[in-house]
């Protein structure tokens, strides 16, 4: 079990000036600034659940992760891993857990994969027996056996990934953290992992917490998100709970044949429902009427009512509301403007 | 606490045996490295001999006795340079790009990652040098070596080197603090230098420093000083003195430095923010 | 000409600000650098108190001292190492980028250690410069130098400035054919601190060696600005080494025109 307690993360640095004379100004400047990364995040999760980490660029969700891994002291507040606080004991934490930054490897450069291998079975101290299990059950998932010999610096972004994620689950460890694991992958290799992390998650029960910017991970891996923006904790619980919450919109965009008219038409009113719940949108060029609206409020076939009754209509498209819209609405306008 | 070590043993021997490996891929590198330290440590002593060709001795020195002094000088060195040379690398590099990182997520000591993560076969260039001047030294009489010689000769050198290491891990422990601390360790790490010559050539807030405050006149000068007798006696006594002057120095400066760096990884920043 | 200077002066201007933007790093850089000087200096002092001559290789005692620290001005100021600015470019596969702009490779180079050079010959150049007259003239007694002298020097500085680096262009091309440049670095630093002057004055080595010097562009980077600013070459031997430098840097400059382009080829062919 992982518990998270009102960490904040505070860092302190030099102010800087913008141009060269800001640059000769800095060299007698003693000013600092200080940024909270993280404040004051709490958060319970179970073994066995995989949880997305998200917010966008800058939010705090890797100053979270690193303090949960122990490579970050918390400036204050405190987690627990399994019971171990890993500011105090960072070895010991180490050995349960398992790290994947997307950005970086963690193997070593020159080596063969291979040998990588070898030496992180002597770091987590694996019994032979099962280095030979895991291994063939890794080579399973992640298929490494194509590139086994071959030096990492040499391996394609999508081979150093999975590379990257078996060597952090050769010790298996009980929670795994994935800084996001598949950027920068192409969809077949991003299938490839989330299908492996969902294996590892099934088979061994590993919790698993990813950050990521890829809607597609959260929507096929993750049972439960936690949103952050700024620091601060906007959301936690479901995906459903999310779409449901924030993802009632829908939109309708009709391409009428009498646009003029149609411009006339007042929806909102003759629909006896407020301007935000039935939103009119225009394109001129096409001549397209859109129509965004609460489908909790308001029924497609109403809608199309009283604009057939106006205009022929050629065409009909309905779209939901896609999870990443939702994403990108809570990031442009916080939690509030999407509620 | 036996079977602790005995698993870092093993996991230093794989990780070295892997650079082995590496290096012997790239036989054209490391020729290329060690003739880059070699050729330095010649000039030195190009400069040496093209000096004595004005003059008799330096302040009562013989050209021998300075090729001795510079010779001794390089084996200290060339052991740190070979086993700890990826410190450099925690001052430059590592902790403002956040690659340190990778030293953090592992179950096992921080400054035992940093130092097996590498070894610098460049220093092979300054061992060598170091070693055909002293055995040159020795085998013309400039220096003396009997038994007694050859145990303080050996503890020296491993007291040096650890100086050394405790010099760079200090300094470049400081890099947690400001983010890279290269230019405080090259500082330091230049220092060394002056301890190639005998010190009495200097001011005296040089020779103070040198001797005591970044104490590299410890490593070499000190010494060597005594392996060629220029005290007046090669005594059992004298060596005593000075190499158990060098080994106290050695620890006071290995735990200061170890303390500081433990210091700084518990406030490591990271990076990317 | 104007259009140049504006693209090529931001090269510059960058280098210039990355190198204040480290504040730390600036001030020990002048501390640094200078630990070499002083070693020198308290050797040479040893090595003259040794001698029964007063005067070593065709300089006196203050002469050696004006000498060091020269070599220091000097060579910090003209020895800029462009040839890791070349590996590095080759080893991340920058070079192929730079081959597509529109802008000659060599020369964003040479401006950029112009921006170097610049700076270094302010900070900490001038102030040790400054020191030094103020000392040879105070403690040493030797006359303040010359206006003629320093002008002389200047234009001496500039021809090595172009000679090192176009050299260590052409240095920097063997980066194309070896992953590990650090090892060849280290011996160009030591062999060329030893064959410009920066060492030792080249009038100590034996005659025969002094005159294989002259044939080669090394002792024009260190020794000759030097020993300029110390007075010892008039008339026609000033002309001479004056022109002898310009001829250098006419030769690296199409020596680097040569190799770049045969590189370049192979770059092509290669597909980089």
């Amino acid at each position: 079990m992982i518990e998270v307690n009102h960490i904040c993360k505070d860092f302190i640095s030099p102010k800087k000036y913008p141009g060269l004379k800001g640059a000769i100004k800095g060299l007698f400047s003693t000013e600092k600034v200080v940024k909270s990364a993280v404040s004051d995040i709490s958060f319970t999760i179970q073994d066995g659940e995989i949880v997305g980490y998200i917010g966008s660029n800058g939010a705090g969700k890797s100053t979270t992760i690193k303090m949960m891994t122990g490579i970050l002291k918390p400036t204050s507040g405190e987690c627990r891993i399994n019971g171990i606080d890993p500011s105090k004991k960072r070895k010991e934490n180490a050995k349960n857990i398992g790290v994947v930054f997307g950005q970086r490897t963690q193997l070593w450069w020159d080596l063969p994969l291979s040998e990588s291998f070898t030496i992180l079975k002597e770091i987590y101290n694996v019994s032979d027996e099962d280095y030979e299990k895991r291994m063939e059950f890794l080579n399973e998932v992640l298929e490494l056996s194509d590139f086994f010999d071959r030096p990492v610096r040499t391996l394609s972004l999508g081979q150093r990934m999975r590379a990257d994620l078996g060597a952090a689950l050769l010790h298996n460890p009980k929670v795994l953290y994935l800084d996001e694991p598949t950027i920068g992958l192409d969809l077949v290799v991003k299938d490839n992992i989330r299908r492996a992390i969902k294996e590892i998650n099934e088979k061994y029960n590993t919790t698993v917490i990813l950050t990521t910017h890829d809607i597609g991970d959260i929507e096929e891996l993750c049972s439960r998100i936690i949103m952050i923006d700024e620091g601060k904790k906007i959301y936690d619980g479901s995906l459903e709970r999310l779409k449901d919450l924030y993802g009632s919109r829908r939109k309708v965009s009709m391409e009428v044949k009498q646009y003029d008219s149609c411009k006339k038409l007042k929806l909102a009113e003759k629909l006896g429902v407020s301007e935000e719940d039935c939103r009119m949108e225009w394109d001129d060029e096409k001549k397209i009427l859109g129509v965004s609206f609460d489908k909790h409020k308001v029924q497609v076939p109403s809608i199309l009512n009283m604009v057939m009754e106006i205009s022929e209509v050629k065409d009909i498209q309905i779209q939901e509301t896609e999870l990443a819209e939702i994403v990108k609405e809570i990031y442009n306008h916080g939690l509030h403007a999407a509620v | 606490m036996r079977k602790k070590m005995k698993r870092y043993f093993r996991l230093y021997r794989v990780l070295i045996s892997q650079f082995f490996k590496v290096i012997m891929q790239s036989k054209v590198d490391f020729l290329m490295g060690l003739l880059g330290f070699f050729f330095t440590q010649i000039m030195g002593i190009a400069f040496l001999y093209l000096v004595f060709q004005q003059i008799p001795s330096l302040s009562g020195w013989t050209l021998e006795q300075l090729i001795f002094i510079y010779g001794f000088a390089q084996i200290p060195r060339g052991i740190d340079h070979l086993f700890t040379d990826n410190i450099w690398l925690v001052a430059w590099r590592l902790v403002i790009n956040g690659d340190f990182d990778r030293y953090m997520l592992r179950p096992m000591n921080v400054f035992f990652q940093v130092i097996s993560e590498k070894l610098q076969p460049d220093a092979i260039g300054e061992l060598l040098i170091g070693t055909i001047l002293v055995v040159r030294g020795i085998a013309n009489g400039t220096a003396q070596m009997d038994a007694v010689h050859v145990v303080f000769f050996i503890i020296s050198i491993f007291a040096g080197a650890v100086i050394y290491t405790s010099i760079k891990l200090f300094f470049a422990s400081i890099a947690f603090w400001t983010k890279t601390s290269g230019p405080f360790l090259q500082v330091a790490y230049e220092m060394a230098d002056f301890a190639k010559y005998p010190t009495e050539i200097y001011a005296k807030a040089i020779r103070f420093i040198i001797t005591w405050v970044i104490p590299f006149a410890f490593v070499a000068y000190l010494p060597a000083s005594y392996f060629l007798g220029v005290r007046g006696t090669f005594g059992f006594g004298q060596g005593a003195q000075i190499v158990g002057t060098e080994c106290l120095i050695a620890a006071i400066f290995w735990t200061v430095a170890y303390a500081l760096f433990n210091k700084g990884l518990q406030i490591y920043e990271s990076a990317g923010n | 000409m104007r259009k140049k200077i504006k693209i090529y002066l931001p090269f510059a201007l960058n280098e210039l600000k990355r190198q204040l933007a480290y504040k730390g790093a600036f001030y020990l850089f002048i501390f640094i650098s200078l630990f070499g000087s002083f070693i020198q200096y308290f050797l040479w002092m040893a090595i003259y108190g040794s001698s029964p001559n007063s005067t070593l290789g065709g300089l006196t005692k203050e002469e050696m001292v004006v000498y060091i620290f020269m070599v220091y001005v000097t060579s910090n100021m003209t020895m800029i190492t462009i040839s890791d600015w070349v590996s590095d470019d080759v080893v991340k596969g920058t070079v192929a980028m730079n081959l597509i702009k529109p802008i000659d490779y060599r020369m964003s180079l040479v401006v950029r250690a112009l921006g170097t050079a610049v700076y270094r010959m302010l900070l900490p150049g001038v102030f040790i410069w400054i020191g030094l007259e103020i000392y040879k003239v105070t403690v040493l007694g030797l006359p303040l130098v010359s206006i003629a002298n320093v002008l002389l020097y200047l234009m001496s500085c500039m021809m090595s400035f172009l000679i090192c680096v176009l050299f260590d262009f052409c240095f920097g091309m063997v980066a194309f054919f070896t992953t590990y440049i650090f090892g060849m670095l280290m011996a160009k630093e030591a062999i060329m601190s030893f064959l410009t002057g920066q060492l030792i004055p080249l009038s100590f080595f034996p005659e025969v060696v002094q005159r294989m010097f002259d044939f080669l562009p090394f002792s024009s980077i260190v020794y000759t600005p030097v020993m300029i600013y110390l007075g010892k070459y008039t008339g026609s031997e000033l002309l001479f080494i004056l022109f002898r430098q310009a001829a250098w840097v006419v030769i690296l400059y199409l020596l680097g025109t040569f190799i770049w382009k045969r590189v370049t080829n192979r770059l092509v062919v290669l597909g980089g």
